[in-house]
């Protein structure tokens, strides 16, 4: 007589004790991740120096950083400047690294391998290295380049001490990593039937037809979640400029994420950072949800039925 | 081979929980110190021993000294007085005191003062007025001074000699140390290979230039200035001070000092630099072997005799939570930090220059480079602190002022940009608080 109403009472229990094994997690995300979240949106309209309590003065902030702040537009500027380079350059290159390294060569795991450890690296040590490197004056890449400046008898590149150069030789810097995108691609061009290109061979493409009628299409999901990855990081862009450059010079590489930090840690004024930061979300929101939309067109998801 | 890989196991957990003791306290009252004496630094015993010495005078309190690093104090600081964790005592930066007085975050040392009877009380007597005023808001000291700092000029004896001067040819006035430096100056080829000085290195400021000519960054009412005739020369003075070698000459002389790692003056490469007292145990540590000195920085036609001198200050926080017993505890370290003798243990333990006047007078006593150093604290004034822009010196001027020297910008340009920067920041503050 038990066992009718076991079946309902059984789910009920399996939930709670479902929700129980999971507590340990749910609970963690609450405290240490949506509680900071909320918070940070409430100080957003209000002014905090960190110290006394914060005072509520509603959309203040946004609009100050909206109306009368030359530097949130320069900061978002570069950052555009850096997220517009840096994702098309990170995709390309780590689709030709993957390309490269879909071979059946002897040592390919130890190329892979290579290629897959800068991502090992901290970054904080890869800024170290990458500023001896790049040294306008004792650095070895300008020692490699100086014949080609004697050849064109121009003065050697600054770098990132120059106000031109400084956001590409960040970029550049940056391309070291494509390694951990690559690993990602590789996965999915292995995943590509053989007899795709056995069939195309047959119709006597070469290694360039099949490349650009089987490979890449069918790679389209991986690049599209590189893109997405890349969007959402890049706007977050901060840790290469505060060691490097300091964000300079003039304010070059004064990305909107080192801003941000500015005004918590200079300033003092976590409201305003709070604000910034809820723009940010908002814009990465914005793009995210544009690039979504776009998922449809450029994305290869097996044949329709 | 298991059991060889069990005994180690019982050994490593044996450690792990013999680490986990701490040390037994009792029943004594627990007062939290920060410091920046961490485990492995050069002061840390030194530290460790002058805590342990107040543990041991007494049976009523036990004070549990941290030690961060200079580089990752201020974060913990910052973030401990924001959530009202803060440590019964801790050092801070004395300029910015009025910004954590006017929170609450700091016991009214003025009243502690004042209520207590014992014979060991501070005397206000043995501080500089110029660094009280610092830690006073509302006419109340809220911390005291705790070390200073102080910033001179450093000159290479050997080099004097070389070039036939004499330590009564160190320049005073800022025309004698453009002629005297200029002496100094070597090429090789093309390639600078010794400066006698520039005023953007070691612990040279535009600030610091500025108010040798009674100028400032801001006026009495905390507006900036910086838009007139005399800060446009000055900057000007800065930028041409080595305008006889081309920008790429200096700027790979600059490179070449830093790929070095130490200072410039110490390494030889500058005949005089203006740099803070630390500067000294930086060469005594480096085991340099040149003969050198120290002597005020100097200055402008009919100019003030004027240093930056900053220091930390001693805090005493309040959390909140309205602990009598405990802040009078804290109290008695404190004042046993403030006396003279530990000033003067403090001050052989860190190289710093305490606050204590009569304590750091017996210190130095003896020592040419030390005096010196010391009798400049009285002309060092701490920069002011600009509740729109706290870091005024920093982030905010900085960039205009490497438009500036490098000449992305003309002085006038690099002036006018800051102001408005300063202008904005201050309108958008006024209309937040």
């Amino acid at each position: 007589m038990t066992k009718t109403i076991s079946i309902k009472k059984l789910k009920k229990q399996e939930n709670l004790i479902g929700y129980l094994f999971a507590s340990p997690w749910l609970l963690g995300l609450i405290v240490l991740g949506a509680f900071p979240i909320l918070a940070s949106f409430y100080i957003s309209f209000t002014n905090y120096d960190m110290i006394s309590a914060p005072k509520f003065i509603g959309l203040a902030n946004y609009r100050i950083l909206f109306t009368n702040d030359a530097l949130f537009w320069k900061s978002l500027g570069n950052t555009f400047y850096h997220v517009i380079i840096a994702i098309p350059l990170g995709i390309i290159v780590g689709v030709c690294l993957a390309l490269l390294l879909n071979n059946k060569i002897k040592g390919m795991s130890i190329y892979r391998t290579l290629f897959y450890l800068p991502n090992v690296v901290s970054i904080v040590a890869m800024a170290l290295l990458w500023l001896w490197l790049f040294q306008p004056s004792f650095g070895i890449i300008n020692e490699i380049l100086a014949p080609i400046y004697k050849l064109f008898n121009m003065e050697p590149l600054r770098w990132h001490q120059a106000v031109e150069t400084s956001k590409i030789t960040l970029i550049i810097m940056g391309l070291w990593s494509a390694g951990g995108s690559m690993v990602i691609y590789l996965a999915q061009m292995q995943d590509i039937p053989y007899s795709l290109y056995e069939s195309a061979e047959m119709d006597g493409a070469n290694w360039i037809k099949k490349t650009i009628y089987i490979t890449l299409p069918l790679m389209t999901p991986s690049i599209f979640f590189n893109f997405i990855m890349g969007l959402i990081g890049g706007f977050q862009v901060f840790t290469i400029a505060y060691i490097m450059t300091s964000g300079g010079p003039s304010r070059s590489t004064y990305y909107y994420a080192y801003y941000m930090f500015d005004k918590m840690i200079a300033d003092q004024a976590m409201g305003m950072a709070s604000a910034m930061a809820w723009i940010l979300l908002v814009i990465v929101l914005i793009f995210t949800m544009v690039a979504l939309r776009l998922n449809k067109y450029v994305v290869y998801l097996g044949e329709e039925a | 081979m298991k059991k060889a890989c069990l005994i180690v196991m019982i050994i490593i957990t044996g450690f792990i929980l013999a680490s986990c003791g701490g040390e037994d306290t009792g029943d004594k009252i627990v007062i939290d110190f920060w410091h920046m004496s961490p485990v492995g630094s050069t002061s840390f015993s030194g530290m460790k021993s002058i805590i342990t010495d107040f543990n041991e005078s007494q049976d009523e309190y036990f004070v549990r000294g941290t030690g961060f690093s200079f580089w990752d104090y201020w974060d913990k600081i910052n973030v401990a007085i924001a959530s009202r964790t803060a440590p019964d005592i801790g050092l801070s930066t004395i300029d910015d005191v009025e910004a954590r007085a006017v929170s609450g975050a700091l016991y009214n040392i003025s009243e502690l003062i004042e209520a207590d009877t014992s014979d060991n009380n501070i005397d206000l007597s043995e501080f500089r007025q110029s660094q009280l005023d610092f830690a006073t808001y509302q006419g109340d000291l809220y911390a005291m001074p705790f070390s200073a700092t102080t910033r001179v000029l450093y000159y290479n004896l050997d080099m004097f000699t070389e070039e036939g001067l004499t330590e009564a040819d160190v320049p005073t006035t800022w025309e004698e140390l453009k002629t005297i430096a200029k002496k100094f100056d070597t090429l090789d080829g093309n390639e600078l290979t010794r400066l006698g000085f520039d005023p953007t290195y070691g612990n040279a400021t535009y600030h610091g230039w500025l108010w040798q000519k009674g100028l400032d960054f801001f006026d009495d009412n905390k507006l900036p200035t910086l838009n007139t005739q005399a800060h446009i020369d000055v900057l000007n003075w800065i930028i041409n001070f080595n305008s006889e070698y081309t920008r790429n000459q200096l700027t790979a002389f600059g490179e070449a000092n830093n790929l070095l790692g130490t200072n410039p003056f110490a390494s030889q490469r500058v005949a005089m630099i203006v740099e803070v007292d630390g500067l000294y145990q930086i060469i005594k540590d480096a085991g340099a072997t040149f003969n050198y000195g120290v002597a005020p920085i100097p200055i402008p036609e009919g100019g003030t005799r004027v240093n930056w001198g900053s220091g930390f200050s001693i805090e005493m926080y309040d959390n909140g939570k309205d602990e009598t017993v405990q802040r009078d505890g804290a109290y008695e370290f404190y004042k046993y930090l403030l006396s003279k003798d530990i000033q003067k243990r403090l001050a052989e333990v860190n190289g710093w220059i305490m606050s204590h006047i009569t304590a750091m007078e017996e210190y130095v006593a003896g020592n040419e480079i030390l005096e010196k150093l010391l009798a400049e604290v009285d002309y060092a004034v701490d920069k002011v602190y600009i509740p729109y822009a706290p870091s005024w010196h920093g982030n905010d001027w900085q960039p205009y002022y490497q438009e500036a020297l490098s000449g992305t910008m003309t002085a006038e340009q690099a002036l006018a940009a800051a102001r408005a920067n300063y202008l904005q920041k201050k309108q958008n503050y006024d209309d937040t608080n």
